[in-house]
C-alpha cells in the first residue's frame, strides 16, 4: 500500500495552520517565557519586597568575656551588608545562585540588637525569655551562649570550644543563618586577636576573587561561566520537554476531536488510515518545532543582551532539534494512540498518566545528568529510552559533553525507538479510529496491534 | 460491462459478533445499486470495508480493478452515515480541503463546491464556519463534499436522513446527474422506498448474509404480489359482488374499497377488465411489489423467535422514521 506524500502534506498543513492560529497556541507559546520570567525574576523580588525587615534582640551569655564586644559590633546591619558584599565579590556564581528568596544573602538585612546577659545567667531558666505573645515589643530572637574555650583552648584540647544557639519559634531561616555567620566572625576575629593577628589583615590575606575558568580546547578557548553552564543542561531539557508536550497534547487533542465530531470518516474517504496518521504526526511535529525554534531564538537574542552568546556551542542548537525531532515521535505516537482509542478528552485522561510520567521522568533527569554528565548513572541513562534522548542532551549542554559517537549512538537508538513506537500506533490507530464505546486498556491496544 | 466494484467471499467479525458473512457482490461500473437491511443487518460495515475504513478479516475486495480502494480514492465519493465537519472551519475551506485530499487543485475543489452548493440552495455559506450551519445545511454541505471530486464510484450511506422533502428532491435530481454522468452508486438505506425510487439492482442484507441480489424489474417479476386495487365509483358498490369473478381468489375490503388477490394463471390485463365491468371504478390499479414484502419473504420465516409480523413491524418502523427524517 503506498502512501501518497501529497495528502500527508496537506493534513499536516491543515492541522498546522488549525493550531498555530488557534487561540490555545498563541496563549501556551507565552506561557513559557511568562513563567521564566515569574520564576526567575519577579516571584523572588516580590517575596522579597514583602518580607519585611527583622528587627529584635538577640541576647548573649559570654562565659569568656570577650567575644560580646566583637559580636555587637558584626551584628551591626552596616557591617552584615560590608561582608555579605565581599562574599557577593569573593564567589560571584555563589551568590547568584543564593538569589533565591530562602537565600541568606537575598533576604532583607536584620536589625539585630545585642543585650548582653550575666555569664552565670543559668539558660535552663532563662531561656523563656524566647516565649513571648506575638505583638511582644522588641521581639526575642535568640540567645547565643558562647562557652568558655571558644576563644582560649583548653590545655591539651585540639579544637576550641563553640557556642550553643537558642532560638524564638518565629525566627526565619534566612536571620538564623545571617546570626550562624556572625557568631562565627565575631569568635574567629576574638581569637585572631588573643593570638596577636591582626583580623583585618587575615581577612585580607583569604580574600581571593574567583575568576571564571576558561575552558581549552580544539575549538578553540571559551570562557566558562559556571553559571550557564548549570543552568544549560535544564534549558535544554526544558525546551524538549514543552515542544513535544505542546504538541503532543495537540495531537491527542484534534485526534480526539476528529474522532467525536465524526469528521475522521468523512477524512478516511478520502485518505489511507496510515496517511491520516502520518499527517497528523507531521502538523504537530511542525509545530512543536515552530515553538522550539522561537523559543531559541528568543534565548539567544537573550544570550546576546548578556554577551554570553559566545559560550553557546552552535552544534548544540542543531542536537536540541535533532532529539527534539525523535522525542516528539515517541511521545506524539503514544498520545496518538491514546487520541485515536478514546471518544472523550476525560477519557484520554485515564490512559495519559504512564506518558506523562515518562516525559516528565526523562526531563527531570535533565538537572542531575548535567551536575554530573559522565557518571555511569548519566552515560547508562543516554542509551535508555524513551529518557535517553533527556539524559543526552544534558549531557552534551554540559560543561563536560560526551564524546561524538554517544550522541550518535543515542540518536540512532531514538530513532529505532522512534520507528517501533510510530509502527505500533499505525497498528493500534488503524483499528482504533471508528471504535466507539467503552476506553480500551492498555491490554485492548495491545491485542488491537496484533488484530491490524 | 467492466466491473467498478468486485467482493468475493468476505467475512468480518468484531470479537465474537459476526458482522459479514460469506459477501459476494459484484457491481457492474455504471450501475446503480440499493443496499438495503435493517439497523444492524452489516451494510454500513460492508461498505467500510469496501472504502478499506475497516478491513475483511477474509475475502478481497477490488475496486476498479485495484486491490482496494485506497489505490482508487481518488475515484471514489463517499458520503458517511456518521457525518462529521471541522467546526471551526469555514464551509469553502472544508470543501477546498477535501477535494484537494481527492487530488482536485483548489480552483478546482472551490469552483465545484460553488457550484453544488448553489444548486441545493446554499450559495452563500462558503465564508461560513461549519458550526454556523443547521443541521440540515451541513448535511448538503457532506453531500457536496462527496461529490466533490466528480467520482467513478458514489458511495452513499443513508443520503437523506435528517433532510427536509425539498432538499431530498434536490439530492435525488443531482444523484440521477451523477449517475448520467456515468458514475456507479451504490446507496444505501433502510429505507426502502428510496431504494425502490432510486436503484436498478436491489441488494438486501440480513444479519450479516447476503440474502437478495437482483434487479428491481426481475424482483417485480418474480415477486408478482397478484393483487388489483380497487377504489369504485360509488362507495356504496357492492364489492362483494367481485368474489364471484372466475379470477378472483378473495376480496379484501378496506376503508377506501378493495383489495382484490388472483388466482393463479390470470392474466392481470384480462382481471382488471373483469373488474371494472362488474363495478364501475374510480381507480383501479395492479399493487405494486414492496420490497418490504420481498424482504419479510425471504427472511421472515428463519428465526426461530421472530415471526413476520414482528419484523414487518420493525420495517415499518425503520420505513416510517426515515421519512419522517
Amino acid at each position: 500500500m503506498s502512501i501518497k506524500l501529497q495528502r500527508v502534506g496537506l493534513i499536516a498543513a491543515r492541522d498546522y495552520k488549525a493550531a498555530i492560529t488557534s487561540r490555545a497556541f498563541l496563549i501556551g507559546l507565552l506561557v513559557m517565557p511568562v513563567m521564566l520570567l515569574l520564576f526567575f525574576v519577579l516571584v523572588p523580588r516580590i517575596l522579597n519586597s514583602r518580607s519585611p525587615q527583622v528587627i529584635g534582640e538577640v541576647a548573649v551569655i559570654d562565659t569568656t568575656g570577650k567575644v560580646g564586644a566583637e559580636l555587637a559590633r558584626a551584628l551591626l546591619p552596616a557591617e552584615i551588608a560590608r561582608r555579605r558584599a565581599v562574599e557577593a565579590e569573593e564567589t560571584p556564581l555563589k551568590a547568584a545562585s543564593a538569589s533565591a528568596p530562602a537565600g541568606a544573602s537575598g533576604s532583607p538585612i536584620p536589625n539585630m540588637t545585642l543585650v548582653q546577659i550575666p555569664p552565670t545567667t543559668d539558660i535552663d531558666t532563662y531561656k523563656h525569655w524566647l516565649i513571648q505573645s506575638p505583638d511582644t515589643s522588641p521581639r526575642h530572637l535568640a540567645i547565643v551562649v558562647v562557652q568558655p574555650d571558644a576563644v582560649t583552648r583548653r590545655p591539651g584540647a585540639p579544637t576550641f570550644g563553640s557556642y550553643a544557639l537558642y532560638t524564638s519559634s518565629k525566627l526565619d531561616e534566612g536571620t538564623e543563618a545571617t546570626l550562624r555567620n556572625t557568631v562565627r566572625g565575631a569568635l574567629i576575629t576574638t581569637r585572631l586577636r588573643a593570638d596577636g593577628i591582626d583580623p583585618d589583615s587575615m581577612a585580607t590575606v583569604q580574600q581571593v576573587f574567583q575568576p571564571d575558568a576558561v575552558v581549552v580546547n580544539p575549538a578553540g578557548d571559551r570562557s566558562a561561566a559556571r553559571g550557564f553552564a548549570r543552568v544549560l543542561p535544564f534549558a535544554c531539557g526544558m525546551l524538549l520537554f514543552i515542544g513535544v508536550l505542546t504538541g503532543g497534547q495537540l495531537l491527542l487533542t484534534s485526534t480526539v476531536e476528529e474522532k467525536s465530531n465524526r469528521v475522521i470518516e468523512v477524512l478516511l474517504a478520502a485518505v489511507s488510515p496510515l496517511e491520516l496518521m502520518y499527517g497528523k504526526l507531521l502538523g504537530q511535529l511542525a509545530l512543536g518545532m515552530t515553538m522550539t525554534v522561537v523559543y531559541l531564538v528568543m534565548s539567544l537574542y537573550a544570550l546576546a543582551q548578556l554577551s554570553l552568546s559566545g559560550l553557546l556551542d552552535p552544534m548544540l542548537i542543531v542536537y536540541v532539534l535533532a532529539f527534539y525531532v525523535v522525542t516528539y515521535l515517541v511521545f506524539g505516537s503514544m498520545m496518538l494512540t491514546i487520541g485515536a482509542a478514546v471518544n472523550q478528552m476525560a477519557e484520554a485522561q485515564a490512559l495519559m498518566p504512564p506518558v506523562i510520567i515518562l516525559l516528565a521522568g526523562g526531563y527531570s533527569l535533565s538537572g542531575f545528568i548535567g551536575q554530573a554528565p559522565n557518571s555511569a548513572f548519566s552515560v547508562a541513562m543516554s542509551f535508555i529510552p524513551p529518557a535517553n534522548t533527556f539524559a543526552m542532551i544534558a549531557r552534551v549542554a554540559s560543561s563536560a559533553p560526551p564524546p561524538a559517537w554517544e550522541v550518535w549512538t543515542t540518536l540512532l537508538i531514538s530513532v529505532v525507538t522512534a520507528m517501533l513506537v510510530v509502527w505500533f500506533a499505525a497498528k493500534v490507530f488503524k483499528v482504533a479510529l471508528l471504535m466507539h464505546g467503552r476506553p480500551p486498556s492498555f491490554a485492548t491496544l495491545i491485542r488491537w496491534a496484533r488484530s491490524a | 460491462m467492466t466491473a467498478a466494484l468486485e467482493i468475493a467471499g468476505i467475512r468480518k467479525t468484531f470479537g465474537d459478533t459476526v458482522a459479514i458473512e460469506a459477501l459476494d457482490l459484484t457491481i457492474p461500473a455504471g450501475a446503480i445499486y440499493g443496499l438495503i437491511g435493517p439497523s444492524g443487518a452489516g451494510k454500513t460495515t460492508t461498505i467500510r470495508m469496501i472504502m478499506s475504513i475497516l478491513f475483511p478479516d477474509r475475502g478481497s475486495i477490488s475496486v476498479f480493478g485495484q486491490g482496494s480502494a485506497l489505490e482508487a480514492k481518488d475515484r471514489i465519493g463517499y458520503l458517511p452515515e456518521e457525518r462529521g465537519s471541522y467546526r471551526k472551519m469555514t464551509v469553502g475551506a472544508f470543501l477546498t480541503y477535501l477535494g484537494c485530499l481527492k487530488g482536485r487543485t483548489r480552483a478546482q475543489a472551490f469552483g465545484r463546491a460553488d457550484r453544488l452548493l448553489g444548486r441545493l440552495g446554499l450559495p452563500d455559506v462558503q465564508a461560513r464556519k461549519c458550526e454556523e450551519l443547521s443541521k440540515g445545511m451541513l448535511q448538503r454541505v457532506q453531500f457536496v463534499a462527496s461529490i466533490i471530486n466528480e467520482p467513478d464510484l458514489l458511495i452513499l450511506d443513508e443520503p437523506f436522513g435528517g433532510l427536509d422533502p425539498m432538499s431530498v428532491r434536490l439530492l435525488k435530481e443531482i444523484i440521477a446527474e451523477e449517475h448520467e454522468r456515468g458514475a456507479t452508486i451504490i446507496f444505501s438505506t433502510h429505507v426502502m422506498a428510496h431504494a425502490e425510487e432510486l436503484c436498478e439492482q436491489i441488494v438486501m442484507i440480513h444479519k450479516g448474509r447476503k440474502v437478495l441480489d437482483e434487479p428491481i424489474a426481475g424482483l417485480r417479476r418474480r415477486y408478482d404480489t397478484r393483487r388489483i386495487l380497487l377504489e369504485p365509483l360509488d362507495p356504496a358498490a357492492n364489492l362483494l359482488a367481485l368474489q364471484s369473478l372466475p379470477c378472483a381468489e378473495a376480496v379484501k375490503l378496506n376503508d377506501s374499497g378493495c383489495d382484490v388477490r388472483l388466482r393463479e394463471g390470470t392474466d392481470p390485463g384480462d382481471a382488471v377488465r373483469a373488474i371494472a365491468g362488474l363495478v364501475a371504478p374510480a381507480r383501479i390499479e395492479l399493487a405494486r411489489i414492496r420490497l418490504e414484502d420481498v424482504f419479510i419473504s425471504l427472511v421472515g420465516g428463519s428465526g426461530a423467535h421472530e415471526s413476520q409480523e414482528a419484523l414487518r413491524t420493525h420495517l415499518q418502523g425503520l420505513s416510517s422514521t426515515g421519512a419522517a427524517a
